[in-house]
């Protein structure tokens, strides 16, 4: 027979590595006898092709069928675990403490990797809707293909959506907004309201606790303003009035009667606790224009989400021919109802691959801990001898040896479920400072994620013990058999040796990257912005939209504006007669933390990023920030609205391309997929970089170069004013609500505090953020030593007969060992060199941050630690070596 | 070895192995089983069968000589045991008292 008429070689690889031994020889003839066959018959490709199918097949069924095997040891007549057995586990951390610490830290960090991954998805992006029949609630959305997301100015769609869709029930809408809620003695408190359908109340088919709901005649123009409340709010505002139904409240300027009170629980859209009626008014709005709106409806009793689209489909391409400007780019589509809110775009495999990347994770560092236990119980083979000559089955030992894994395992779950709830409440305090989380994200730990987490443990537990374990009885077996022959000992082989190098190769790689990054986070944790923060109120100030007075489009009209210059104009005026204020100014954000943008130099080509911040005419004065050269910004200054000066820090004047002077130069603003020039702004003064360091710059590579824009007062939306204090500021918190209720009811206060407050709010997240890093660069280092010192101790207990033999025939025993430390350190060197290389590759993606001049010595230092940890862990083992009596290792063989 | 009932599939494998006669290994039991049922049959499935009723004792087997149109693999031939025989009459036994006074014709098909 020719080998070319012999099957495919690679398959035939598989079958062997895959078919145990009493069947490999057969399974293969009998395939090669029928592949010679059929080849014959139906010509090679084909038959290669009928080879592959059966190669893959047996492969699979007697994987299988080991698996099986193994289930039937674990669980067999004699396999049950007992107690006795989590007793010896336990007994056994306690003997080696440094396997367990190790081991443990290892395990519970990739655990807490896994297992948050799980929660955070399962939470955020595939939630159970608590409402009956949640999976029947959908949200419809108008998708816009050219920028690849919903369109949600709706309000004509939705109307014909609402008339025609015979498939969907309860059609609504509604948007969120932030209203002034006025108390008795006129105190502003800015709320969240849902303005919504009243169809809402019976797609969630919740009734109200108290009083009705309102219907859909209040959603008229002209209609009485109703109100309904939600339980926390009855608790809290009311006292749990059993008469609140009649009674008024007052959001902004207009006094709303209470209808209803809602069940505890009920949040619905969101997370929303007043409800009023929507009122938009088609009339108002050209097609493609008005408010924002998310449609909710309940698909009818006997239709599916499939013919929901299919008609709304119908739908929408009515209204692409009838207005194709508008609607010609877009297409209607029905999701489930908590689909729009986190949108996965499809992406639920690409989530179930991270899934199986992070338990992949946790194979991997136990595996490194499963070395370790392997060096170790080939240290017990004595004790697994005698046991076996008391009747003990092998079945029985490997059971054993996968309880003590399994008490470390369910010990380092424990400290991973630990460390996920920590982070979920971290998560859920983020969110609700963001207005808090949907109704049916529950932040605790679910029972799913605790299942999950011991679905890993279970995991671990096999691989660190049950493989070693296997292993370890095995070559009991064959050495027992072959002791006198003096037969090959148990040896790890080419697997391990990929595995450390690789190891090695990527903590070398990541390294750098993690570190510049958490250099920078324990800076911002630690830096402090060096100005007397704790005199400085500062809070976000917007105008409030009334109903139907300002759509969302209309942000921008002069109206809108002169509305918030006069509002603004009112409350500045009165806190500059308050004593205890010494200056009030304002911007667009808290000092350090504007966003940024590119600028062009005029002569040049040249581009560079930096901060843009829009500033009153009086910011640096109240600040009391230096200037370096030139003039502060005057009144004069906002004269025309496009070409105004600006002033830049000294970070900016020092980063300017070459061209000699910086003031009277002229810079203009690029914005991505600018076509139109934009305006040149002359630099008329420099000042000194504001706030110290690096204070809210969050990329490491960025730059605090800024540029200081004038605004005026009620020019933008959402600017944050500035109050300074005689002292601490922080008391006067609630006298700046009081003063701006009373200069302006529509004025909204957010997130009052005093500066020193919001910046150790971000020095906290940093905190968080360089602790996270830290314990994930720590558990990388620790697992690549782990790995080196099980290599390490495996190499010495396994030649400690010829060790000591040697050394009792007179060599010298620093020689042998430096032979055998020799195996660890070609693998270090090795893991290392790849490493470099890979860190090479990332610091040319990167723009060549890592290796820049600022740091000339990191790649080296970071491949020198690696040695130095590696050598730290290979030196324990290799003491014990050089101890090797020859008396001692020849009679503990 | 104790008394442990066949699979409908152990029975299908044992009784091709009758059938073939002395001559029988993987290949021609598969045949064997989709020649006779007219139906095609997982081939990993025979092979996992087989080594399962040579653990329980009902078969044996022993290895042929290598042919060079094997790639030089030896065939595994099988027979069977005292025990596959009793295993095998054991069920067709149980089979009969079960079916015993079942007539096929007034069967319901509802």
């Amino acid at each position: 027979m020719t080998p070319t008429s012999m099957p495919p070689r690679s398959a035939t690889r598989l079958l062997r590595r895959a078919l145990p031994a009493d069947v490999r020889d057969s399974v293969e003839g009998d395939l090669c006898e029928l592949y010679v066959r059929r080849r014959a018959q139906w010509g090679h490709v084909r038959a290669s092709l009928w080879y592959w199918r059966e190669a893959f097949a047996f492969s699979a069924r007697f994987a299988i069928e080991r698996i099986a095997a193994w289930l039937r040891i674990l669980v067999g007549p004699d396999g049950m675990p007992s107690m006795l057995d989590f007793k010896l586990g336990g007994r056994m951390l306690l003997k080696h403490p440094g396997l367990a610490v190790v081991g443990g830290i290892g395990m519970a960090v990739a655990t807490a990797i896994g297992a948050g991954a799980f929660a955070f998805f399962n939470l955020y992006l595939f939630p159970d809707l608590p409402l009956h029949e949640g999976e029947r609630v959908v949200t419809v959305a108008n998708w816009d293909t050219r920028y690849g997301n919903d369109d949600q100015r709706v309000l004509h769609d939705f109307l014909a959506w609402r008339s025609e869709a015979k498939s969907l029930v309860d059609v609504g809408a509604f948007r969120t907004s932030r209203r002034n809620l006025i108390d008795a003695t006129g105190q502003a408190d800015p709320v969240t309201v849902a303005e919504m359908s009243a169809a809402g109340f019976r797609v969630a088919r919740v009734a109200p606790m108290l009083g009705g709901v309102f219907i859909d005649a209040d959603e008229r123009a002209g209609a009485a303003p109703v109100i309904v409340i939600g339980y926390d709010v009855w608790t809290n505002r009311f006292e749990r009035d059993p008469r609140i139904v009649g009674r008024t409240m007052r959001l902004g300027r207009t006094t709303h009667t209470i209808v209803g009170v809602m069940p505890d629980g009920f949040k619905f859209p969101l997370n929303h606790d007043y409800w009023v009626p929507l009122r938009a008014d088609p009339n108002a709005y050209a097609i493609g224009q008005g408010p924002d709106l998310t449609v909710f409806a309940r698909l009818a009793p006997t239709a599916s989400k499939e013919r929901a689209q299919a008609e709304l489909a119908v739908i929408g391409k009515r209204m692409a021919e009838a207005y194709p400007a508008t609607h010609g780019h877009l297409t209607p589509r029905v999701m489930a109802y908590t689909e729009v809110f986190a949108d996965t775009g499809g992406a639920n495999l690409a989530f179930l691959l991270v899934q199986s990347m992070l338990a992949l994770l946790l194979v991997v560092v136990c595996l490194n801990v499963a070395v370790l236990v392997y060096a170790r119980t080939i240290t017990r083979t004595g004790e697994i001898a005698v046991r076996t000559a008391l009747g003990a089955t092998r079945g029985r030992i490997v059971t054993q040896l996968f309880v003590e894994a399994l008490v470390l395992s369910l010990i380092a779950g424990l400290a991973g479920l630990g460390f996920v709830a920590v982070g979920l409440r971290h998560v859920d305090k983020l969110l609700a400072m963001e207005g808090g989380a949907p109704f049916w994200v529950n932040p605790g730990l679910s029972v799913s994620t605790a299942l999950y987490t011991l679905g890993l443990a279970l995991l671990g537990a096999v691989v660190v013990g049950v493989l070693p374990a296997l292993r370890a009885t095995r070559a009991q077996l064959r050495s027992t058999l072959s002791a006198l022959a003096g037969a090959s000992k148990p040896q790890l082989g080419r697997t391990w040796t990929t595995l450390i190098v690789t190891q090695v190769a990527i903590t070398v790689a990541a390294l750098p990257p993690a570190m510049i990054l958490g250099e920078h986070w324990v800076y911002l944790a630690v830096t402090k912005p060096g100005f007397a923060v704790e005199e400085f109120l500062s809070a976000g100030l917007l105008l409030e939209r009334e109903e139907q007075a300002y759509a969302d489009a209309d942000l921008e009209t002069p109206a809108f504006r002169n509305a918030m210059r006069v509002a603004q104009t009112a409350l500045v005026a009165r806190l500059d007669a308050e004593p205890a204020v010494t200056g009030v100014t304002f911007a667009t954000e808290i000092p350090g933390n504007h966003w940024y943008d590119h600028t062009e130099f005029e002569g040049t080509n040249s581009r560079r990023s930096a901060r843009s911040a829009r500033v009153a005419v009086n910011y640096f004065g109240v600040f009391g920030v230096t200037f370096v050269a030139g003039r502060a910004f005057t009144p004069g200054d906002l004269a025309s609205a496009n070409v105004r000066p600006v002033i830049v820090n000294r970070t900016f004047a020092e980063q300017m391309p070459p061209g000699g002077r910086v003031l009277g130069r002229r810079i203009r603003f690029v914005y991505h997929g600018d076509t139109g020039r934009r305006a040149w702004h002359e630099i008329v003064g420099v000042v000194d970089d504001f706030p110290a360091g690096k204070v809210g710059v969050e990329d490491p590579g960025d730059t605090k170069a800024t540029v200081y824009q004038p605004i005026a007062m009620g020019e933008l939306q959402g600017t944050t004013i500035f109050v300074r204090m005689r002292g601490q500021a922080s008391p006067f918190a609630s006298r700046l609500r009081a003063i701006a209720a009373a200069a302006d009811p529509s004025l909204q206060l957010r997130r009052v505090q005093s500066l020193d407050t919001a910046y150790a709010l971000q020095r906290r997240d940093w905190k968080m953020a360089a602790l996270a890093l830290v314990l994930v660069i720590g558990s990388v280092l620790l697992i690549s030593a782990a790995g080196v010192y099980a290599l390490m101790s495996f190499t010495i207990s396994q030649r400690r007969r010829e060790i000591g033999v040697r050394v009792a025939l007179g060599a010298d025993a620093r020689r042998i060992l430096m032979a055998v430390l020799g195996r660890a350190a070609m693998q270090l060197a090795l893991g290392v060199g790849v490493g470099l290389a890979l860190v090479g590759v990332v610091d040319f993606a990167l723009g060549r941050e890592l290796a820049g001049r600022a740091r000339p010595f990191l790649i080296p230092a970071t491949a020198l630690l690696m040695a130095v940890v590696g050598l730290i862990a290979a030196i324990g083992p290799a003491r014990r070596g050089l101890r090797i009596q020859p008396t001692e290792a020849l009679r503990s063989d | 070895v104790s008394h442990q009932g066949l699979g409908e599939f152990e029975q299908m494998v044992l009784l091709a192995i009758v059938h073939l006669r002395g001559d029988a290994y993987g290949t021609p039991i598969v045949d064997e089983i989709e020649r006779r049922t007219g139906r095609s049959i997982s081939r990993p499935a025979v092979y996992v069968t087989l080594r399962r009723l040579e653990e329980k004792g009902f078969v044996s087997s022993w290895l042929g000589d290598p042919t060079p149109e094997r790639g030089g693999k030896a065939r595994r031939h099988v027979k069977l045991e005292a025990a596959g025989a009793r295993a095998l009459r054991d069920a067709r036994q149980i089979a009969n008292r079960m079916w015993h006074g079942v007539d096929l014709a007034t069967l319901s098909t509802r």
